[in-house]
């Protein structure tokens, strides 16, 4: 019967899932049209936050499977982040919205389209006084246009851009800094000495992919090696990479800031001027510190740069652009440019003028379609029940989340791989984002219930966006041809030529305008998170790097990934220091109740190294009252406590232990490289650049002895005769942990989710893992990050004990899973020194979602219950191209053959090929002096080679013991 | 009852056969529990027995149905109770294999007492120990045959490399073997009941298991050969099965398994958790179904000098195991041994293993505690507890921690896994107290035979001091 | 009588045997040697345990068990270890860990496990082959009081050739000492 069930609505959305009947252009152009079998390619885009990053999808006879960076893309280069990788799950995530609905009852399409025609009619009688759109930030072309079309037709209506993380600081800063609004984009290329003022560039922001190319770049052992200065409350991806990293309140950001200008003008960086008088609250940071990041930075100059994070208030952003020019960094680390967002400021301020509205009773009709305000706005402006006093809401959602439980209109949404639009990157390309799918459930585009403003209801987003771009007067990248050629190529290449945005020339700091508007703001800063008491506790609000603001709170694969620094899955914890938590009596688990501003939450507690004495991190986007069935009641809602005057960081909260405790699902539940004291080889190498540098030094001296031959008790396997050797290389001084290819390997090998529960007993199914160890004291720790698949061992030790051949060596040495072999004695697993195999211990696959199946790669089996499986270097990928090759009369040339890690990988950590191909990357990694093999001493002979950490400590600062 | 024993002359040896006895006094007198019917007292304990046997069926049952994922395994962790409750049962089977077959070579007469009660009790345990193997595999269906060496239609072989397959076939050689011998010395016995029941179904059945034995005297001249070698062969087996069991650890690379020491001391260790086993279940039988006349306190003494030096045998090993951990040199083992096991989250489990199976035996150098039913019988159940421990020190607490500290993972066993165990116990004794009911407890042939043999020694009580 | 027994029916030809019982075991062998000096050899004993010097009384050859067994032992091995070869080595060889395809060591257990299997087999089928067991029927069942046999009584079964006369066989059995003697005789079915 349910077997019945199941395959009938695996018909029916079948049938959903067809081709859009518009054409849309593959980026491979041969095979022309759709060989069964052979997958496609498709450059489309994903706007996060208004900015939309360049996509390459990969689609099995027209279903999405697989998301890789779009390498033609000048802002993701061909790499992805986590949530870009997660889409494909949260395209056929069966919890999404699928009704178009007025109040509790199901509506059509077009009924919808009248009903708007009728209102809008009447609204339009008073300009459309009563006519308001939240909109979340876009710099959509399309959807600008619209938006003028509707203000043209309703001149007295108003659009509002909302986000909760919005990063309002930084424009609001350089409006302080230049006297007007602009946008700064970061190029690490040419970075020597980088100073991060709580700024995540590694892992949050629309530059993040790029940034971490160039940043990693730079890290190759040499003089030439940048060096990273972080100053933050909670260690985060990048402050866990920084060479120095400073421990700081966030409100306490802004003074450092200052004190960093007043330094740097003492040692005469004069352009700084008045600024560098600012006063600064001395005592909050090691001086020893400060003094050697000014002297860093100061020898630097034009070769620096300092980067104010979004949660900085704007007067941060200001003394960054203000050390930035006068570092004489502008145009060579940093520029700055006209913002592309249509709306630059999308932060609390915007939102309160609605909200004064809404509560005037201005507001007849409103039109949401920003994310979940609902649930994002500030606790204070208690948003969900003042939607309920507006007549007419019309929400755009993806889910039906707590804003939709106060509209009485619900369009659902067409998932970004569903949709056709337009966007642009943090550098102003457009891409012209196109659907590899028509919506699974009908959803629709953001344009599309614009456009029923405008009468233009059923024309359907394809057609309004070849009619916004072909009316331009002069196409860009001035192309020959027809417009359908044009059209066709932007699709085809994913991006559109020379759109990139122009950056503004001979800026200069107003010093004595901005010393003066920044003196009020820092005293303000100063006061609201109350300098003076050290003791006040400060609330920190961050987003967080697996759901960001809760917008994938039902995407399992993001829920069940391991939190890159604390390792914690499905949970968001209050994150505090060692001597906080002891101050206050807390232990890791705890459950605490934390009020702030008569506001009052519960959260369980973690301890984490690193993180700033006196404050509390608590990441937001958990706690959801209403989304799938994934999302819901995981974790609390650090949101209840965010008030509009004080969004990221507040002081004054008060903690109290309810000696209650939680259970919380970590993935490595052991800080460092000996939790018990034992005196073994570190497994992740890590030493200074000095000593790198040295050949005769220490640091070679331990690594001979972590690689290289073994004394064998029989011959080994000669490979040297085949025509592939595969083998991997690991770089951990490039390596984040920004967790993509954990997530590009979880969608590319059908990696099942297995729940809290079993997470927490230890079956999480990850095949590749990314092992965290702090080393150092726990108030000031340093960490290093190592991702560990299988490493393919040549005398593999999981082989010889399986009782039934259901792991075997191919020729070229992969260590090969045969599933339907598997009887299940764990035995291999067992005697994993690595212990990199995951095993089935519950039907993990048994009750996926018909829509979910669709989005399965065909390559690989799905493994039933009681099997293992592992890491096969992607087995199938390299079926797929031998065959290619094969066809085509010649062998995988090095490079060609990418790993789903590999590629996924954003600092290009992750190395793969033959070892038989001398000139192979691979191969030269493999001989590279930093190279060891972790737990050689067992003679396993690993194909994966790690690259050892180097780090780059400013000699001023290098403790001497 | 001790009492009147110790009143006695301690230089005079105790007495394998108390009083005097013609063949008819014992035949009917070893046989008198089988033909008397059920009491209370057995009747209680199988119901005990069975609603313990029913909850390993449905322990059984639930694991088939959802998957093994109901046990606490997980990674590391893979293997918990389940492979625990597999060595624990094999190496309580082994004391009756060693106890039948290897006194008989060395011709003790005081086994012919004690030999078929022990071998119904290897057969039982390793009924108990094949339940595992199987049923801790991930897909037991494909296992239960996938494992034989047969022409498959996936063309490929069992891997004769792994440990496991020779467990395959070291266990079911175990098996067979047991069954045949406990089997064959059963025969004349199973005559005797047929030549003495009462009523004719009885009297059909049991000469249905007797296969038409006549006592021939040609038989018998084969017979003596057939039994001997079956003892001869089930020695080296023994012997070899354990070894072979202690190669699913000793084989692997993992700290705390890797141990060339592991073959002889799991021997040892089975031997002396099995004699407790024997003693656990052996004193209340004496008691109550009347063989005090044949199982004497010399048996008791000498069993109770068994558990000493295998007990010392055992404490041997672990020293071996840790001056090797620490003389090596090698990290790993050495934080296993003197890190995770001593002070580690399982560590409570190590020191109990330590005190049952190193100190408790130190007692049996009292001639006084080696008589004393109460404390054999409390001494024996502390070394099948502590035999228990051992298994899970080296299964678990060497799994859950590695070589990589990031994988380190603790354990918590599921109802489930608590079920199972208690589940073959139950299987256990249902098993035991059937035999009980229907086959004599003690070899009446052998006991005939030994009686003749006292009669014509001319010093018929000091015949049984061992030789 | 015996006569007309062979003229009668279908050839059928009911065996007799002089069953007679003996105090001790001792008597017994006693007892079985004089028949036996006597001219008897169709001879058996039934006794409820195995009684030292019974064979040779009976005229018994060495045992051929150990041979049978040997044998079985020798076959184990062989099959083990060729089955091992022929499945790694020459049927499906295949790199596991790296591991040559024929390693003697690892293969020594399954060898000598299974010759021990067979061994075993053959050593209890073997015996209850040459002792033509199970066999429910047999003449001696006959008399009431071989119901003791497996008990505590000792008999000596002659059997008597076709034509033989009882009453010397008894007279014979009384001088060689025993308590009581009967005549048992086939019983067609």
């Amino acid at each position: 019967m349910q077997l019945l069930g199941v395959s009938t609505a695996v018909a029916t959305i079948g049938a959903a899932c067809r081709k859009p009947n518009e054409k849309i252009i593959p980026f491979v152009r041969r095979p022309e049209e759709l060989t069964p079998g052979n997958a496609l390619h498709f450059a489309t885009g994903y706007a996060l936050e208004g900015y939309t990053s360049g996509l390459l999808v990969e689609s099995h006879e027209g279903h999405p499977t697989k998301v890789e960076g779009n390498p033609a893309h000048p802002e993701t280069l061909g790499a992805t982040t986590v949530a870009e990788q997660a889409l494909i799950l949260g395209l056929y995530d069966d919890d999404r919205a699928k009704q178009l609905r007025r109040g509790g009852t199901p509506i059509a399409w077009p009924t919808f389209l009248s009903e708007v025609k009728a209102r809008s009619a009447s609204l339009a009688g008073n300009g459309g006084a009563g006519l308001r759109f939240l909109t979340g930030p876009t710099a959509s072309p399309l959807l600008a246009d619209l938006r003028r079309r509707i203000l043209e037709r309703f001149p007295r209506a108003k659009f509002v851009s909302y986000s909760p993380v919005a990063a309002d600081g930084a424009i609001e800063g350089t409006k302080l800094a230049f006297g007007r609004p602009l946008m700064p984009r970061h190029h690490l290329g040419a970075a020597s000495v980088i100073l991060s003022l709580d700024a995540d560039f590694l892992n949050d922001g629309p530059e993040q992919t790029r940034l971490s190319r160039e940043y990693s770049a730079r890290r190759e052992p040499s003089r030439d090696m940048n060096r990273l200065y972080v100053v933050e409350p909670a260690i985060t991806v990048t402050g866990a990479m920084a060479d120095h990293r400073l421990r700081l309140r966030g409100g306490d950001v802004s003074a450092f800031a200052a004190g960093l200008c007043a330094m740097l003008s003492g040692r005469g960086l004069s352009a700084l001027g008045p600024v560098g008088s600012l006063g600064h609250g001395a005592g909050l940071w090691d001086s020893k510190w400060l003094v050697a990041l000014a002297a860093d930075l100061e020898k630097n100059r034009g070769r620096s740069l300092v980067i104010a994070g979004r949660r900085q208030p704007a007067v941060v952003h200001a003394l960054a652009a203000a050390l930035n020019s006068a570092l004489g960094n502008v145009g060579a680390t940093v520029e700055y440019g006209v913002p592309i967002t249509t709306d630059a400021i999308a932060g609390v301020e915007p939102l309160r003028a609605l909200v004064e509205e809404i509560a005037g009773g201005a507001v007849d009709t409103l039109v949401v379609t920003a994310e979940n305000p609902a649930y994002g706005a500030p606790a204070d402006f208690k948003f969900e029940q003042l939607l309920k006093r507006v007549p007419n809401v019309i929400y755009h959602s993806l889910y039906e989340d707590e804003t939709a439980q106060s509209c009485n209109y619900l369009v659902p949404a067409a998932h970004p791989l569903e949709s056709w639009g337009d966007g642009r990157a943090t550098d102003g390309v457009v891409s012209i984002v196109q659907p590899l799918v028509a919506p699974l459930w009908g959803g629709k585009t953001e344009a599309e219930v614009l456009s029923a403003f405008v009468g233009d209801g059923e024309v359907g987003t394809h057609a309004l966006l070849r009619k916004y771009w072909s009316s331009m007067s002069k196409l860009p990248g001035n192309l020959a041809g027809s417009f359908d050629g044009v059209w066709e190529r932007w699709l085809a290449d994913g991006i559109v030529p020379d759109t990139g945005a122009s950056s503004e020339q001979g800026l200069t700091i107003n010093a004595q305008a901005l010393a003066q508007a920044a003196a009020p703001l820092l005293a303000r800063q100063a006061g609201q998170t109350g300098q003076a008491g050290q003791g006040a506790l400060e609330i920190a609000f961050a987003p967080d790097p697996k759901i960001f603001d809760g917008r994938f709170a039902n995407n399992a694969w993001l829920q069940e990934l391991p939190h890159p620094i604390i390792k914690l899955t499905w949970d968001n914890v209050a994150m505090l220091s060692q001597a906080t938590a002891d101050r206050l009596g807390i232990e890791t688990g705890d459950i605490l109740e934390v009020s702030s501003r008569d506001r009052k939450l519960e959260a369980p507690a973690m301890i984490v190294p690193g993180h700033a004495d006196d404050a509390l991190t608590l990441p937001l986007g958990y706690g959801r009252s209403h989304t799938g069935h994934v999302g819901l009641a995981v974790g609390f809602n650090a949101g209840e406590l965010r008030a509009s005057e004080a969004p990221w960081f507040d002081r004054g909260a008060t903690v109290t232990n309810t000696g209650r405790h939680h259970r919380l699902a970590i993935t490595q539940d052991h800080w460092t490289m000996s939790p018990d004291g034992r005196d073994i080889p570190p497994p992740a190498v890590e030493a200074p650049l000095a000593e790198v540098l040295n050949s005769g030094s220490m640091f070679y001296e331990e690594l001979e002895a972590r690689r290289g031959p073994l004394p064998e008790v029989f011959k080994p396997v000669d490979y040297a005769s085949q025509q592939y050797k595969w083998g991997m290389a690991i770089d951990l001084n490039k390596c984040t942990g920004c967790n993509a290819c954990v997530i590009a390997c979880q969608s590319e090998n059908n990696i099942p989710v297995v729940g809290k529960d079993n997470v927490w007993r230890g079956r999480e199914m990850q095949w590749i893992r990314i092992d965290r160890y702090f080393s150092g004291s726990i108030d000031d720790p340093q960490m290093i990050n190592q991702p560990l698949g299988c490493v393919q061992c040549e005398t593999a030790p999981c082989e010889y004990v399986c009782p039934v051949n259901a792991t075997v060596h191919s020729d070229e040495g992969l260590n090969e899973m045969v599933y339907n072999r598997c009887i299940g004695t764990r035995y291999c697993s067992n005697n994993c020194p690595y212990k990199v195999r995951r095993f089935n211990f519950l039907d993990y696959t048994g009750d996926i979602s018909p829509a979910r199946e669709l989005g399965m790669n065909p390559d690989v089996t799905v493994r039933s219950r009681g099997v293992m499986e592992k890491c096969t270097y992607c087995v199938q990928r390299i079926e797929r191209k031998r065959i290619a090759t094969r066809i085509e009369g010649r062998t995988i040339a090095d490079g060609e053959l990418e790993t789903a890690c590999q590629q996924g990988c954003p600092t290009q950590a992750i190395t793969f090929g033959s070892l038989n191909d001398a000139t192979a990357k691979v191969t030269k990694l493999h001989s590279d002096p930093r190279r060891y093999d972790l737990l050689h001493e067992l003679g396993t002979r690993p194909r994966t080679a790690y690259l050892a950490r180097v780090r780059n400590p400013n000699p001023d600062l290098v403790k001497v013991d | 009852m001790a009492a009147p024993n110790l009143s006695r002359d301690p230089l005079e040896p105790l007495p394998l056969l108390e009083g005097k006895h013609t063949d008819k006094t014992i035949n009917d007198s070893l046989l008198a529990h089988v033909w008397r019917g059920a009491g209370k007292g057995w009747w209680a304990l199988f119901a005990c027995a069975l609603s313990a046997l029913s909850l390993l069926v449905i322990a059984i049952s639930w694991t088939l149905y959802k998957g093994i994922g109901v046990w606490g395994n997980n990674i590391p962790v893979g293997w918990a109770f389940g492979i625990i409750n597999f060595v624990w049962w094999i190496g309580i089977g082994h004391a009756g294999t060693l106890i039948s077959a290897i006194l008989l070579l060395f011709q003790q007469k005081w086994r012919t007492s004690i030999n078929r009660f022990a071998e119904a009790m290897t057969l039982f345990a390793v009924i108990c120990a094949l339940l595992f193997p199987l049923l801790h595999t991930g897909r037991p269906w494909f296992a239960a045959y996938w494992l034989m060496p047969y022409p498959s239609v996936q063309r490929i072989w069992p891997q004769f490399k792994s440990p496991l397959t020779w467990d395959v076939f070291a266990v079911s050689t175990y098996f067979t073997i047991s069954l045949l011998f406990w089997y064959l010395g059963l025969v004349p016995d199973l005559a005797a009941l047929r030549d003495s029941s009462k009523s004719k179904t009885k009297r059909m059945i049991y000469g249905l298991f007797a296969m038409g034995w006549r006592g021939s005297g040609r038989h018998w001249a084969e017979y003596k050969w057939a039994y001997l070698l079956l003892a001869g062969l089930s020695t080296p087996l023994v012997l070899s099965v354990h070894t072979i069991v202690s190669f699913d650890f000793a084989v692997s690379v993992l700290p705390g398994w890797h141990t060339t020491i592991f073959p002889p001391y799991f021997v040892a260790g089975a031997v002396f958790s099995g004699f407790a086993m024997v003693l656990t279940w052996m004193l209340p039988a004496r008691e109550f179904l009347g063989l005090k006349h044949v199982v004497t306190l010399k048996h008791l003494d000498n069993m109770a000098k068994v558990l000493l030096v295998t007990g010392m045998m055992v404490t041997y090993g672990y020293v071996m195991e840790h001056f090797v951990a620490w003389y090596s040199g090698n990290p790993y083992e050495y934080s296993e041994f003197f890190r995770v096991r001593q002070h580690g989250p399982m560590a409570p489990i190590y020191w109990l293993m330590m005190f049952c199976n190193c100190i408790v035996p130190q007692l049996f150098w009292s001639r006084r505690a080696r008589t004393n039913i109460l404390v054999l019988w409390f001494a024996s159940i502390l070394i099948n507890v502590g035999m228990w421990c051992e298994r899970f020190t080296i299964v678990i607490t060497s799994l859950h921690r590695g070589f990589i500290p990031s994988t380190w993972k603790s354990y918590s066993p599921t109802w489930v896994d608590v079920s199972l165990f208690i589940g073959t116990i139950g299987l256990f004794s249902t098993l035991f107290l059937l035999f009980l009911k229907f086959v004599p407890a003690v070899a009446v042939t052998e006991i005939k035979e030994l009686r003749h043999e006292l009669d014509h020694e001319p010093t018929a009580e000091t015949a049984g001091v061992t030789h | 009588m015996s006569q007309v027994d062979a003229h009668e029916g279908s050839g059928f030809v009911a065996r007799r045997f002089v069953l007679a019982e003996f105090a001790t075991p001792e008597a017994l062998l006693a007892g079985t040697h004089k028949v036996r000096e006597a001219g008897y050899k169709k001879l058996d004993t039934h006794t409820p345990m195995p009684i030292h010097g019974l064979e040779a009384a009976l005229g018994l050859g060495r045992p051929k068990i150990p041979l049978i067994v040997l044998c079985g032992a020798i076959a184990g091995a062989c099959i083990a270890y060729s089955m091992i070869y022929f499945c790694n080595v020459i049927d499906f060889p295949i790199n596991v860990g790296g591991r040559p395809l024929h390693g003697p060591p690892a293969n020594i257990p399954i060898t000598f496990e299974l010759a021990i299997l067979l061994a075993g087999g053959s050593s209890f089928f073997g015996f209850f082959t040459l002792a033509k067991l199970p066999q429910p029927y047999h003449p001696v069942f006959e008399s009431e009081d071989f119901a003791r046999c497996a008990v505590d009584a000792y008999f000596l079964s002659v059997e008597l050739p076709p034509e033989g006369e009882a009453d010397k066989v008894f007279a014979e059995v009384q001088t060689a000492g025993a308590l009581s003697a009967e005549l048992v005789t086939e019983s067609e079915r």
